[in-house]
């Protein structure tokens, strides 16, 4: 093929992947889709590389989704200038591996908000994290890391980089006669926080899910005696003191809940047997936010998660209670 | 650094920039060996030193083996290279197998041993760099050529940077009037090699990991009663996911090196329009396949010492060729079975075929469907994670139940899969450049351009090519 042929070629197949991608861009715009950034284990990664800040300290966040959603980082960095928020937490899982993986690294040396329960602290969940922790130490490379700064811009700016939206996934939706997904709730960001619209979902039928657990009788058991629960946590205490041995600390932390959650949780796991051995053993601090009543005062819309308009207060009333403790040190505000 | 990430964008038009701007040949051949280093440091930087360390202690072995004047010592140089190359081969990719069979033996005379768990880290591309330095050595010793005095040159064919990691394996007969010869980006080349690498990034991105990968990983991961309809949509979307994955990484690698002035042979041509297993063995893998012929089968005597010794040296070619692919024997189960149907297809030609005879096109039609489906209840085993899986597999597969019911993803994916099958069909003695060149400019602009909006338009996970892990 002459060089010419190919001057028509090339130009003509981008203008028509490019019309062909706009247009697909606009329908799904037109469906009210909006561009949000997918988690992954790169983006994990990214924030996992920022735990060894020396200019200021590391303040590393670590939990599930109620931390993940509920702290507002950009509002922390400013609060805590000398910190530097990392977000680590991971939606619908607990963090116990990561709390073991930075008490492995020696060069760790940040303070941890480790936002964690009853039932996150069982052994049973104790690996949940483990193939973030996996991923960061056996595959990542700056070569990764390049590409995932790259994505991160393209999801930022195309509705068409959410995998659900792809074009392989709207055949099978076609064939198999389902709708649409509904467009997100939760804008994820690149520092890994959220925020979660609750005008934008049922929070009622989320609301009622849990309430259906309490009222029928069908909240699940522990998933460990109290004693072997209790036994579970030494190793726990361990990495926390090895994370403080370095110069670094362990704030255990417990989001608020609302409703009928708590409920559920005391049959669950009866605070006297479990959470309360643990904050009465733990060498580490222990910031719970039902027992402090400017943290329990703010409402979850489906009684485990805080609306996003919720999160700048929430944030400054948890600052205020981490440094009134002298958990961190507030330079200026 | 994957051909399906942002990064590989960057990095390609950085080299093919850099490249095209220097003057001089020797400049630039230094500018591609330095990408083809940072191309795979980005895996693994530590890695980078062994590949230079076997890349240097083969291009000076092979200068000794050339110098070395008598048989005898000529035999000490390529033994000393075979051992160290699958030593080192050995020792990353098959310690733990090889730990684990022996434990398994000492069990039978009753002695407990627990192998050491070392977590040792395979080195991305080490078996295809590995049989890329072997060749060399290998055809010194046989005297096919002389071998190079440039280091640089040398280091330059075993890593160069599109077949570094999964091939196509080059032999240095291929590439060394490439690398000695002047070249630089033609139109015509980048034009070409642009369209082959888009081809190859929408059999990745699109046809393997987001058509065939969800279905073949959904069955294999719970084999267990999953009945025959999910079972066939396993297998059937496996074997698309192997081909689409594999000939998309070659046809990426064939593309990039096109773009930069470079001719890498084709690695897949068509396989699932075989008719029968030795065309088969024609078509797929055929750089690995000719290399198992030239180097394993040929060696051990080929078909020169009588009917039983040649069904032996096939049987054990394939059984090696299976092992090369992965430390486990349902690997070896995988080459066994191919060569169980070689040994079989040549017996039936020597013995039962009339003599002259050929074919009417119906019949080589169902002999290549009869090959295609064994081909397909082959691939269980590359998949299986043991034994017990791969029965399981069977089982379903054949199980009398009623139990056919698809779900969308494996309708899509049996549909896409009879769709490459049909291509291969309508393809199979075509040549792909060929058709770019006689297409009319607008169509293929059209075909590109629709190519290129499905993988934009197919985000996801970048799943990493599965021969990575060989």
């Amino acid at each position: 093929m002459t060089r010419q042929r190919w001057r028509w070629v090339w130009p003509l197949a981008v203008l028509i992947a490019a019309a062909i991608v706009v247009v697909v861009e606009f329908h799904w715009r037109t469906l009210g889709y909006q561009p949000n950034i997918r988690d992954s284990s790169q983006l994990w990664s990214i924030q996992r590389d920022r735990v060894y800040s020396t200019n200021k300290t590391p303040l590393v966040l670590l939990g599930a989704s109620r931390i993940e959603f509920g702290i507002d980082t950009k509002l922390l960095a400013k609060l805590l200038p000398n910190y530097q928020p990392v977000m680590l937490a991971q939606n619908a899982h607990y963090p116990l591996a990561v709390l073991r993986d930075l008490a492995d690294d020696a060069d760790f040396r940040g303070v941890v908000i480790c936002d964690i329960e009853s039932n996150g602290l069982a052994e049973t969940y104790r690996d949940m994290q483990q193939p973030l922790v996996d991923y960061y130490h056996k595959q990542w490379s700056p070569s990764w890391h390049l590409h995932r700064l790259l994505l991160t811009l393209w999801q930022k700016h195309a509705v068409v980089a959410d995998p659900q939206l792809g074009v392989v996934e709207t055949v099978l939706r076609l064939i198999a006669g389902r709708a649409p997904p509904r467009p997100d709730y939760v804008r994820f960001f690149a520092d890994r926080s959220g925020d979660i619209d609750y005008t934008q979902t049922d929070v009622a039928a989320a609301r009622r899910h849990f309430d259906e657990l309490v009222t029928k009788g069908q909240v699940p058991h522990a998933v460990a005696t109290p004693d072997r629960w209790f036994a579970g946590l030494a190793p726990v205490y361990a990495w926390a003191q090895r994370i403080q041995a370095r110069g670094g600390e362990v704030i255990f932390y417990r989001s608020p809940t609302s409703g009928i959650l708590p409920k559920a949780e005391a049959i669950m796991y009866p605070p006297a047997q479990y959470w309360d051995r643990f904050t009465a053993t733990v060498p580490a601090p222990v910031v719970d936010a039902a027992v402090i009543p400017q943290l329990s005062a703010f409402k979850e819309p489906d009684d485990s998660h805080l609306d996003y308009r919720d999160k700048p207060a929430y944030t400054r009333a948890l600052v205020d209670v981490l440094i009134s403790r002298g958990l961190v040190i507030q330079l200026t505000k | 650094m994957q051909f399906d990430s942002f990064t590989f964008i960057v990095f390609f038009a950085i080299v093919l920039a850099g490249y095209n701007l220097l003057r001089g040949w020797s400049p630039r051949k230094w500018w591609l060996l330095a990408a083809s280093y940072v191309f795979y440091a980005a895996w693994n930087p530590p890695f980078l030193l062994l590949l230079l360390g076997s890349s240097t202690l083969d291009w000076w072995v092979a200068q000794r083996i050339d110098a070395a004047q008598s048989p005898r010592s000529r035999k000490h140089w390529v033994v000393l290279t075979l051992l160290v190359n699958l030593g080192v081969l050995g020792f990353f990719k098959y310690n733990r197998f090889l730990l684990d069979n022996f434990a398994d033996l000492l069990a039978l005379t009753g002695a407990h041993y627990v192998p050491a768990n070392f977590d040792i880290v395979l080195p991305i591309g080490i078996s295809f760099y590995t049989f890329h330095s072997l060749s060399y050595c290998l055809d010194i010793y046989r005297r096919k050529f002389k071998p190079t005095t440039s280091w640089r040159d040398y280091a330059l064919y075993v890593g160069f940077f599109p077949q570094l990691v999964a091939g196509p394996i080059t032999r240095f007969t291929q590439m060394r009037e490439q690398i000695e010869t002047p070249r630089s980006t033609t139109g015509a080349g980048l034009g070409l090699g642009l369209s082959l690498l888009v081809l190859g990034l929408f059999e990745k991105s699109v046809l393997a990991d987001s058509v065939f990968a969800p279905v073949a990983d959904a069955f294999f991961t719970s084999v267990a009663g999953a009945g025959p309809g999910a079972a066939w949509g396993g297998v059937l979307a496996f074997s698309g996911q192997i081909f689409c994955d594999f000939a998309g990484y070659s046809t990426c690698a064939i593309g990039a090196a096109l773009a930069l002035g470079f001719d890498l042979p084709i690695n897949f041509r068509y396989p699932y329009a075989a008719v029968g297993f030795s065309d088969f063995w024609r078509r797929w893998h055929i750089s690995l396949s000719t290399w198992l012929r030239d180097y394993l089968y040929i060696s051990m005597g080929g078909n020169r010492r009588g009917e039983a010794r040649t069904y032996r040296n096939l049987m054990l070619t394939m059984l090696i060729g299976g092992l090369w692919h992965g430390a486990a024997w349902t690997f070896v189960a995988w080459g066994g079975l191919h060569g169980l149907y070689l040994v079989v297809e040549r017996g039936v030609r020597e013995h039962l075929w009339p003599k002259d005879w050929k074919a009417p096109g119906v019949l080589r039609f169902a002999y290549g469907l009869l090959t295609l489906l064994l081909v397909a209840l082959a691939w269980v085993w590359f998949r299986a994670p043991d034994f017990s899986s791969g029965i399981g597999v069977y089982r379903d597969l054949f199980a009398l139940t009623s139990t056919w019911a698809l779900d969308a993803a494996q309708k899509l994916a049996l549909v896409v899969f009879f769709a490459v099958v049909a291509v291969h069909w309508l393809m199979r003695e075509r040549n792909l450049r060929q058709i770019c060149v006689k297409l009319p400019a607008p169509l293929l602009g059209l075909v590109l351009g629709v190519l290129l909006a499905m993988i934009v338009l197919s985000p996801g996970d970048n799943h990493a090519f599965i021969y990575f892990q060989f």
